[in-house]
């Protein structure tokens, strides 16, 4: 949940990336830690195992400046995608602001991702909250392959599978290219900011 | 596609898959290679091109095993400890005891369990949190597999001053129910005071002047009360009390005021699922999504509660034995 702190107006919220193991999601920070250093707040922090797998989380905090008079804190985090860490997946979930879900565009991951999604959908509504009300944007990851002659969903079957209920904005990306990369944030802060005005009217 | 092709790009694929840590996938692909490999006698090189394959694999299991056999909440740095110490205690800036408890219960959600301990042993100190954080040394225990540890932490508390009996008492009580879920048996020591008929007959003076009880230092009396429902925190999240049943009233029909009783199938925080049998038909008409239940009794192990909920998904049963039956979830607003 945002903390808006109306004295000094300050706003901070959460944003998580989720999506299946290896879909790209630490790559997305990792693109964002690198590229956009001014509105970077602080050094990235990644608890993962060896094999640089996310094992708890990732964090990246970052500052968005002063909008609309208020000064904008956003926390990034990602998820550990691996089915076996679901119990830490859940608690970095909690009080979300925003999320972008990383679809991997492999053909071989089709089921992960559907399986991931529902994942978020179950534990969103443990938490008393729903997928198809918590700001979202999708972001069909690892486009770079195709010319590489790798088996890729098509786009249209993704959204098929995975945003026809949800009808999320969506945007294919290439994470380690950064393509793709700067739209999804900034989409996602977009949503998300606004549905925090909605609710606590921190906007002059 | 041509054998060749199908086995260049399968090979491509698979090392692909390898880099990128899908290990599985990686694996099956080497596999269709290799036999197509077999079932084509012409290819050349097929033996040195099939051992080669093999060990890639045999390379493969090895990491597939060492990350199936990685522990999913191994320690982190004392750095990393206090990041999740800080980002995960949500209440706020203020400092103060909850704050604290928050920070170590987030340490012992992501398997802290050595450094969350620590913290909950200094926060005993505090009387606001004292036995939210007991409960919590007990919980780290019985996490990593140590009930014994559970209860020997319990047998010091009795004999620490710090604890009032009605406390000891709270601790108690979740500690039995706790070693009932998990069957294991062990009787908690608690020390109590023999008690001589003199003491009888000073314990009824006492009751009789219960009533002008209420001036501080003579709380005597009060403390050996059963657990009232003012007193009992409200533990978050995962420290919800655990609700064996719920109790929800009629509000139309003949029987209206009528309280019926359901069992709770399962538990997560403050979220709760029922089975109500589709020969309630009046209470289902009542309960939709949505439907905010404001007078329901919550029936823990130690106490009845009353409070709110709100019904947050009705399912009707498609099969098995309870089909036609419908499942509710409904998360506790308030006990
Ligand atoms: N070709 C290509 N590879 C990518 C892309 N994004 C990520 N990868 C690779 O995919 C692998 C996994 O990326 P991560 O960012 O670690 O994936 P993750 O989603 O954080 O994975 P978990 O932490 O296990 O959940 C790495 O080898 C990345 O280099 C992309 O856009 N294109
Ligand atoms: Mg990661």
């Amino acid at each position: 949940m945002a903390t808006f702190n109306f004295k000094k107006r300050e706003i901070e919220c959460k944003i998580v990336y989720y999506g299946p193991g290896r879909c790209g999601k630490t790559t997305n920070l990792e693109y964002i830690f690198k590229t956009y250093k001014k509105q970077i707040a602080g050094e990235m922090v990644s608890i993962d195992t060896e094999g640089d797998r996310t094992l708890f989380f990732d964090f990246l905090p970052m500052g968005l400046g002063k909008i609309k008079g208020c000064d904008v804190k956003v926390q990034l985090y990602t998820v550990p995608g691996q089915v076996q860490y679901s119990s830490t997946r859940k608690l970095v979930l909690k009080e979300v602001d925003g999320l972008v879900f990383v679809a991997d565009s492999l053909e071989v991951r089709r089921e992960k991702n559907m399986l991931s999604l529902k994942d978020l959908h179950e534990n969103l509504k443990s938490y008393g909250a729903s997928i198809f009300k918590v700001p979202l944007v999708m972001q069909y990851n690892k486009r770079d392959l195709e010319e590489e002659g790798i088996p890729l969903m098509p786009i249209e079957r993704m959204d098929q599978d995975l945003n026809r209920q949800l009808k999320a904005p969506c945007f294919s990306a290439s994470a380690i290219k950064g393509q793709g990369v700067p739209q999804t944030i900034t989409e996602c802060l977009k949503l998300t900011l606004l549905n925090l005005q909605r609710q606590l009217k921190w906007a002059k | 596609m041509d054998p060749k092709d199908q086995i260049v790009s399968l090979l491509k694929e698979a090392d692909l898959y390898q880099k990128q840590g899908l290990l599985n996938e990686a694996k099956e692909r080497y596999k269709k290679a290799t036999d197509i490999i077999k079932n084509n006698a012409g290819i050349k090189n097929g033996q040195e091109l099939i051992a080669s394959i093999v060990k890639k694999v045999v390379e493969l299991n090895q990491k597939i095993n060492t990350i199936n056999q990685a522990t999913s909440k191994p320690a982190v740095s004392d750095k990393k400890q206090d990041l999740i110490k800080k980002l995960f205690a949500s209440s706020g800036e203020k400092k103060d005891g909850r704050h604290d408890l928050e920070g170590a219960i987030a340490l012992a959600k992501f398997g802290q369990f050595d450094r969350a301990l620590e913290e909950f042993e200094r926060l005993l100190d505090d009387e606001t949190v004292r036995v939210a954080a007991a409960k919590n040394i007990v919980r780290c225990h019985l996490e990593s597999e140590s009930p014994e540890d559970a209860a020997q932490s319990f047998e010091r508390w009795v004999g620490d001053d710090r604890f009032s009996t009605a406390q000891l008492d709270k601790i108690r009580f979740f500690i039995e129910g706790r070693f009932r879920k998990l069957g294991f048996e062990r009787e908690l020591y608690q020390h109590e005071e023999t008690v001589s008929e003199e003491d009888i007959e000073d314990l009824e003076m006492v009751s009789d002047s219960n009533e002008a009880v209420d001036t501080p230092g003579t709380d005597h009396g009060v403390e050996s009360q059963p657990v009232v429902l003012e007193d009992m925190e409200l533990p978050e999240e995962d420290e919800f009390l655990d609700i064996n049943s719920v109790g929800i009233q009629l509000q139309t029909g003949v029987q209206k005021g009528r309280m019926i009783e359901l069992d709770v199938s399962f538990q997560t925080g403050n979220s709760i699922n029922l089975i109500v049998s589709s020969k309630e038909s009046t209470l289902l008409g009542e309960l939709e999504k949505g439907t905010e239940l404001t007078d329901m009794q919550f029936f823990s192990p130690i106490a009845i509660l009353n409070g709110s909920g709100v019904v947050t998904a009705k399912t009707q049963i498609k099969s098995g034995p309870k089909e036609g039956d419908y499942s509710l979830d409904i998360t506790i607003l308030t006990t």
